[in-house]
């Protein structure tokens, strides 16, 4: 008995430790990456006022782009995201949309608005497809193709886009996703600026959800009604404004967000496009890309820039939050799992030796290790291994922590591109910053704590995430 | 074990210590934010009230409404400590017009405003004091020395902005500057100047870009410079077309083929001659670059040599229409488009059948945009050819252009042999989804269905087949109806053979 005690005891000791060393190692990454952020960001947004876009814009050496966009099941929105997509600010700019076996009247809807006609046009797979159905296209307007395949995911999708894609660069953005007029131009900027190959590029991603939406533009920016959106705003606002831009400081760029983000076309064909192994095809698609970089021995860089807009809607109710997260938390761990050598692998810089180790042990397993916290904590408390008092106070500095993290990622908003002009919003987007610890992380938590079970059990598969629509 | 709660006791010391700091944190930061909105709506409504204020003069100055003494007295009287900001973001709110730019210059001058931004491109920054600092807008970028750069970039930009020539030479000093925005302001600002004497520096920063292993600038940036001067400046490249170095060579090639492209759009008639042109370089085309070990070198210079009005650049072309390269034998026949006064269609068309498929699409593009003779050269082509690639390429291109449509009116009112014949061709190829669309979308035009249905009906495309049984039940024109039901009986069930 007192052997199984003592098991116990160590047992409840080692998890403790786990959790401080959780606490301490991911706020203290977060604290570096806030300070780097704030440091960037401001300095970022002062040099914008010597960066004319009319040079990008006039320039004939400004490379033509595809914007891809992969539709499943998108009849309610697909007409305002390709509208709007059509009219971005570019100098040469295709659009495509591939139709990935849609059973609603996303195709259909497509058709009739644009006058399209199906084409037997030629295909050429150079990354393996589903088949494909047929192209559309109105010779009236010859800078939008619909492609209509057989359902193979978003990533198949993607790969369909790319396979008919004609411009060295694509833009992959999502299907419920509205682009501000000049947002390519601002992406293709540290593309067409840096003097090493950039391969991907990483714009931000804000939530459309509260905001009056005209002619596919988002007319009116304000904060949706219901907390949930709130807390997402924010966390938006946090996972963008300074997680990516600290990372894209550091070198350490893991996460480029697909709704929107600009990708060089020869490169990730070579890297063999987007993956179906993972349900999280755009980070899979940044870590193969450093994987090829390192191993064909070729200077790459991908960088995250906060000035080019892309606004997209959150998930509204807790069933579609939950299928989002799990699915994020899923494709994180598969993705970790599948590039593991990567881990501690000095080879591939500060992607293999920081990067790539904080989000296995902070962002995949500290959903574990987090909601495990609540459950062993209290216990070790009942068996009187740790004293109540320290406990709950550990409790208050995660929370108050946590806010400040958050009150952080709005101040940033505030020093520099202040969407949110209503005092009243302003004063809103703190609070739920400050109380965002209080509810919303443990509800989240849970759903990741799904996700890693989910990887776990090996029952991995994408979930649909439906949206209820914004004010028009 | 004795020394727990010993240990203890600190630890929730120092966790109730950390709780009230980030608490604390919290607060602060809630306050940092609140007090940044104040100031940001401060500075914004005195920016507006400035505006509105001095806006209209500035405007009509620029644009000589305003008699120029009177505006400029008007303009002195701004004060503050901000008053070099305010000035410099009231007279550059806007971009200004090729008309205006003069004006403008003038009043920048006047108000020394150019001195101070001339000053501060050289790094001649005076340091604000600590209140300075927390009051004026720029005041921390003055008093930060590692934040000089940002208001050195800035001060190139407004130079640029008013295409100030005389600062020409500062702008090209600031190329070598250490600061990597620094000097790709500097490039911007020399390409809205345009002065003749900073080409060749710029040329020189193409030269370090690609010869530096970390290169400051980006070959783009210093391309579209480069490309933004007169043509005639293309003589200062030649040392480049002859660099050992490959890139450099490539790269200084596509600068020339970007100006050439640029002073030839909207001209049919353009070519490149002594007028325009040295012979010098005009020559390293000709005989030099299409013989580069460089392909990509082969591939950018034919676009130039397209131009040339020498008599051996045709024979030049065709020679790079043979290349071993795809992408050379791509630009050669891209080429073939801008010499319309060569007799090109044929060699064009033999580039149809190229074992490239960018090679054979380039090539029924360019057909195609020649208009009607191009399409009847494209359609020879298709009907003609056995190449089963090529023909997929000008069927795809037929569908692209828009053309379905006509052929089968035509094929319907004229009974033209050769538009049927491309129909034909297009049916048995399982080409028919455009052709269908079509029919279906012109409901009340029976002549077009009735002729589809006599030229066409039998065809065992499954398309065709479900669209004739449609017709054949739903039509309400009796003729057309009747005629589809006549051409079902008449043709083969699935699995009769």
């Amino acid at each position: 008995m007192e052997l199984w005690r003592q098991i116990f005891i160590h047992g409840m000791d080692m998890f403790n430790l786990l959790i401080v060393s959780y606490f301490f190692i991911g706020n203290g990454v977060y604290t570096l990456l806030m300070v780097l952020s704030l440091a960037t960001v401001w300095l970022y947004n002062r040099r914008l006022s010597y960066q004319d876009l009319d040079e990008i814009r006039e320039s004939p050496v400004t490379p033509p782009v595809t914007i891809v966009i992969p539709a499943w099941n998108e009849e309610r929105i697909i007409l305002e995201t390709t509208t709007s997509t059509l009219q971005t600010d570019y100098p040469e700019l295709e659009v495509v949309v591939v139709d990935d076996g849609s059973t609603d009247g996303t195709l259909t809807r497509l058709i009739d608005h644009f006058h399209l006609v199906k084409m037997d046009l030629i295909y050429r797979p150079h990354i393996f497809t589903r088949a494909v159905r047929g192209f559309y296209m109105n010779p009236e307007t010859p800078n939008l193709l619909v492609v209509s395949k057989e359902n193979g995911g978003k990533p198949d999708a993607l790969n369909a886009g790319i396979n008919v894609c004609r411009t060295p660069y694509f833009c992959t953005l999502d299907s419920d996703s509205i682009l501000e007029r000049d947002a390519l131009l601002r992406l293709m900027r540290p593309v067409i600026h840096s003097p090493v190959n950039t391969v991907a590029s990483g714009g931000i991603v804000r939530v459309m959800n509260g905001c009056q939406i005209r002619d596919g533009r988002v007319a009116q920016v304000a904060l949706p009604k219901s907390s949930l959106e709130r807390f997402q705003v924010v966390e938006y606002l946090r996972s963008f404004l300074f997680g990516r831009t600290g990372w894209d400081l550091l070198g350490g760029t893991l996460i480029v967000s697909g709704a929107f983000a600009i990708f060089h076309r020869e490169t990730v064909m070579e890297a063999g496009g987007f993956a179906h192994d993972t349900v999280t095809e755009d980070m899979d698609l940044i870590v193969q890309l450093h994987h090829w970089a390192a191993k064909s021995k070729r200077r790459i860089r991908m960088s995250f820039t906060s000035d080019p807009v892309c606004w997209t809607e959150c998930p509204a109710t807790l069933k579609m939050l939950g299928k989002q997260r799990r699915r994020w938390q899923l494709g994180l761990c598969q993705t970790l799992w599948k590039h593991s050598e990567m881990l501690f692998n000095r080879k591939y810089g500060m992607v293999g030796t920081l990067s790539f180790p904080f989000h296995l042990y902070v962002e995949a397993l500290g959903a574990v290790v987090e909601f495990l916290g609540y459950f062993m904590v209290p216990l070790a408390i009942i068996f009187g291994m740790v004293p109540a008092m320290l406990y709950l106070l550990f409790v208050l500095l995660s929370l108050a922590y946590g806010g400040l993290l958050s009150i952080g990622a709005v101040l940033l908003e505030e020093l520099t591109y202040r969407r949110y002009p209503a005092y009243r919003d302003l004063a809103r987007l703190l609070w739920y910053a400050f109380i965002e610890n209080l509810g919303y992380r443990q509800l989240v938590l849970y759903y990741r704590f799904e996700g890693v079970v989910r990887f776990l059990t090996g029952s991995g598969r994408w979930e649909k995430v439906t949206h209820v629509g914004v004010t028009q | 074990m004795d020394a727990m709660p010993f240990l203890i006791e600190n630890v929730t010391k120092v966790v109730l210590a950390l709780f009230v700091l980030a608490l604390m944190g919290n607060f602060f930061l809630i306050g940092v934010v609140f007090l940044r909105r104040w100031r940001r709506q401060k500075y914004f409504s005195r920016v507006d009230a400035l505006r509105e204020q001095y806006g209209p003069i500035i405007a009509g100055v620029v644009s000589g409404r305003i008699a120029y003494p009177n505006g400029l007295d008007e303009l002195r009287q701004i004060s503050g400590p901000d008053r070099l900001f305010m000035l410099e973001r009231l007279c550059l709110e806007k971009k200004p017009t090729p008309q205006e730019e003069p004006l403008l210059r003038r009043l920048c001058e006047d108000l020394g405003l150019v001195k101070i931004w001339q000053q501060r491109l050289m790094g001649q920054i005076d340091q604000s004091s600590l209140r300075e600092a927390l009051i004026n807008p720029q005041g921390v970028l003055r008093r930060v020395k590692f934040l000089h750069f940002l208001i050195r970039s800035k001060s190139a930009e407004n130079l640029g902005l008013i295409r100030h020539e005389p600062s020409w030479p500062l702008l090209v000093k600031a190329l070598d500057d250490p600061n990597p925005d620094i000097q790709m302001v500097a490039v911007r600002a020399l390409t809205a100047i345009h002065y003749p004497g900073s080409f060749l520096p710029l040329a020189e920063q193409l030269h370090k870009a690609v010869l530096e292993s970390t290169p400051n600038l980006s070959v783009r940036v210093l391309k579209t410079a480069l490309v933004s001067f007169p043509l005639q400046s293309a003589r200062e490249l030649r040392p480049s077309l002859r660099h050992p170095n490959p890139r450099i060579r490539f790269l200084a090639t596509d600068v020339i083929r970007e100006m050439v492209e640029r002073e030839a759009s909207g001209k049919a008639d353009f070519r490149l001659d002594r007028k325009n042109f040295d012979d010098e370089t005009a020559g390293v085309f000709l005989t030099d670059l299409p013989f580069d070990g460089n392909p990509d070198v082969r591939a950018r210079a034919a676009p130039v040599i397209a131009y040339l009005a020498d008599p051996r650049a045709a024979s030049t072309l065709f020679t790079l229409l043979e290349d071993s390269a795809w992408f050379v034998r791509l630009h050669a026949v891209r080429s073939l488009a801008r010499h319309r006064f060569l007799p090109t269609g044929d060699r064009i068309s033999s580039a149809l059948t190229d074992p490239n498929w960018r090679v054979r699409e380039a090539a029924v593009r360019i057909l195609r945009g020649f208009g009607r003779p191009g399409l009847d050269l494209l359609t020879a082509h298709f009907l003609a050819t056995r190449d089963r690639y090529s023909r997929e390429q000008v069927a795809d291109e037929f569908q692209r252009a828009g053309l379905i449509p006509e052929l089968l009116t035509r094929c319907a009112e004229t009974g033209n042999g050769r538009d049927t014949a491309v129909l034909r061709n297009m049916a048995e190829m399982g080409k028919t989804s455009y052709m269908i669309s079509v029919l279906e979308e012109r409901e009340g035009n029976g002549k077009l269905r009735k002729s589809f249905l006599q030229h066409f009906g039998r065809y065992p495309d499954p398309q065709i087949h479900q669209w004739v049984e449609r017709v054949a039940v739903k039509e309400p024109d009796f003729d057309v109806r009747s005629l589809a039901q006549e051409v079902l009986a008449a043709t083969p069930q699935r699995g009769e053979g």
